[in-house]
């Protein structure tokens, strides 16, 4: 249902910095990792995906249908994004910010069906949070508030889930938990998922592909064996580490050279 | 349920007191014709004056994602003001001009305040405080420089710049009375985009939001309702940011509830400031916008201090 396609995609800034000639397939069921060094275009390639900013040239397919031709809100129910910005000045009970994710399945002035409420306390559950339900979010910790917006992502039921960053600043317990019910949802619920990481270890241990951004260009995209290597990460990040098999699953690991 | 009944009291209790304040005032038994000719129309203004300024408030306060913004304080009633007080004194007699000078100002304040406070995509309290004071220094210094030229008309219009609910105009009423009700159905139509909006500008785009047209039409909507206020009556300051913020305590912060409640909220806070302005210093009246820019700017720094100590700035 979810094959989105980026035939030849270019994009550039006023300031200069651009991207170029991006080729990405990216099939149903995919669980695909963004990597690349700081600046090297992997937000901005997310937003491209995701119809934020539009190509200068190229294509963005979903399903054979151009992104640009879609309305919000039929894109709002096809693609959900996790921005990396967010705000919490309003004290907004959780299972409000949650039952937001229903916004583009809504007409003006319609209100949430008995189905769209079922939906919300789905996301509730499978995220863990139906204790904070009717907490503000204001006063929620950012392990706690980052559940309740994958939460709402998910009542948004979305063919694909694209994520900025979902691991930064959650301790180790929560990014793990973050990652399985990522998994879960891309094994049990078919859902295509899209995350830019930073964490190469966290990418070569959770996603089935990974696509290597280096100044605008897409490197190399393939299996984490096939990205993460020794000599690729060294050359991309300029960077002295060593890629070993972890020994609890023979996933690549990042280890630190010698620095000397 | 618990939000309709909240809106049920707080309609119920502006009528109550608008009845009441129909007997408050400097003369203790007032004929018929005092209350029908002066105290009626009065009362009436302060019902949409109020319920215009603080639904501008909760929407501008959601559309710059900042609980702490208010028109006084974002320089768009000065620029209001300016546009008045340009208008009447270039001698336009048509209201058509008035409103649409005035209307005309406040939304390119706004704009203007806009570009100046945002950084990364979101308008901090400090900017906003800061392209504040600069608009309204500009607009304060535009009318001073118009009062300068005439001075004639200055000392009535001077009155009126500090926020007075003498006007005793029916058609001037009645045409910012129409405005504002519109005005405010109009933000109530897109409460929702507004919930969403809170939530950050890509966020609300990814659950579907026009972000860039709503935004525009919110600011339009949000500057007609401060211009069709202070045509009116001057400046008066903070019912955007008082009114809102105690009904955010008392409805929660969804806008499809917070906007009729500040409306009527604002209504409510606005009879009784008015009603303490006229009987405060008999015989004299003070001008309402002192009064509430009295209790305002102490209630502005509390909600600041206690804000930044909870880390929310």
């Amino acid at each position: 249902m979810s094959t989105l396609l980026l035939e030849q995609v270019s994009f550039h800034y006023q300031g200069g910095f651009a991207l170029q000639d991006i080729d990405l397939s990216l099939p149903e069921r995919s669980f695909l990792a963004l990597i690349g060094p700081n600046g090297s275009g992997k937000t901005t390639l997310l937003q491209l995906m995701s119809g934020l900013l539009q190509a200068k040239s190229g294509r963005v397919r979903l399903e054979n249908q151009p992104l640009d031709t879609l309305t919000r809100r039929e894109l709002a129910r096809q693609i959900a994004v996790i921005a990396s910005d967010q705000y919490f000045a309003f004290p907004f009970p959780v299972v409000e910010i949650v039952a937001m994710g229903r916004f583009p399945y809504l007409g003006r002035l319609q209100q949430l069906t008995h189905r769209d409420w079922e939906i919300v306390e789905e996301a509730l559950q499978r995220t863990e949070i139906e204790h904070l339900k009717d907490r503000p979010i204001s006063q929620l910790s950012s392990g706690e508030r980052q559940r309740v917006l994958l939460a709402r992502a998910i009542a948004q039921s979305p063919a694909i889930l694209m994520l900025d960053e979902p691991n930064t600043h959650l301790d180790i317990h929560h990014q793990i938990g973050v990652f399985r019910l990522l998994q879960h949802l891309n094994q049990e619920h078919s859902m295509t998922v899209v995350v830019v990481l930073h964490d190469l270890t966290a990418a070569s241990t959770f996603c089935r592909t990974v696509a290597l951004l280096s100044e605008g260009k897409l490197v190399k995209t393939g299996t984490p064996q096939e990205v993460i290597t020794t000599e690729t990460i060294r050359s991309v990040y300029q960077a002295n580490i060593e890629v070993h098999p972890s020994p609890t699953g023979g996933f690549p690991q990042i280890c630190y050279g010698n620095q000397d | 349920m618990r939000g309709t009944y909240s809106l049920l009291v707080l309609l119920a209790l502006t009528i109550l007191l608008a009845g009441a304040a129909l007997f408050i005032g400097p003369v203790s038994n007032p004929s018929w014709a005092i209350i029908q000719g002066i105290r009626f129309p009065r009362v009436f203004l302060a019902i949409i004056v109020g319920a215009g300024l603080a639904g501008a408030g909760a929407v501008l306060q959601g559309v710059l994602r900042n609980p702490l913004a208010d028109p006084f304080i974002l320089g768009t009633s000065s620029a209001a003001a300016a546009g008045v007080v340009l208008a009447s004194i270039l001698g336009f007699q048509h209201y058509f001009m008035l409103y649409f000078m005035s209307i005309g100002f406040a939304l390119t304040s706004i704009f203007v305040v806009y570009r100046i406070a945002q950084i990364d995509g979101r308008a901090p309290i400090q900017t906003i405080i800061l392209a504040g004071v600069i608009v309204s220094l500009f607009f304060n210094a535009a009318v001073f420089l118009f009062f300068s030229i005439f001075y004639r008309e200055s000392f009535t219009m001077l009155f009126y710049l500090l926020g007075t609910l003498t006007e005793g105009s029916w058609t001037l009423i009645g045409i910012s009375a129409s405005i504002i009700t519109l005005g405010l159905g109009l933000t109530w139509f897109f409460s929702r985009e507004l919930n969403m909006l809170t939530q950050g500008e890509t966020t609300a785009f990814h659950l579907g939001v026009d972000v860039e047209t709503v935004k525009k039409l919110l600011f339009v909507v949000a500057s007609t309702l401060v211009a069709a206020s202070v045509a009116v009556a001057g400046m008066i300051g903070f019912v955007g940011l008082i009114v809102p913020h105690m009904m955010r305590m008392i409805v929660g912060p969804d806008h499809r509830l917070l906007i009729p409640a500040s409306a009527l909220g604002g209504a409510i806070f606005l009879i009784l400031a008015d009603a303490l302005a006229r009987t405060i210093m008999p015989p004299l009246e003070i001008p309402v916008g002192a009064l509430t820019a009295l209790l305002g700017s102490p209630y502005f720094v509390y909600l600041l201090r206690t804000r930044q100590n909870a880390g929310e700035f």
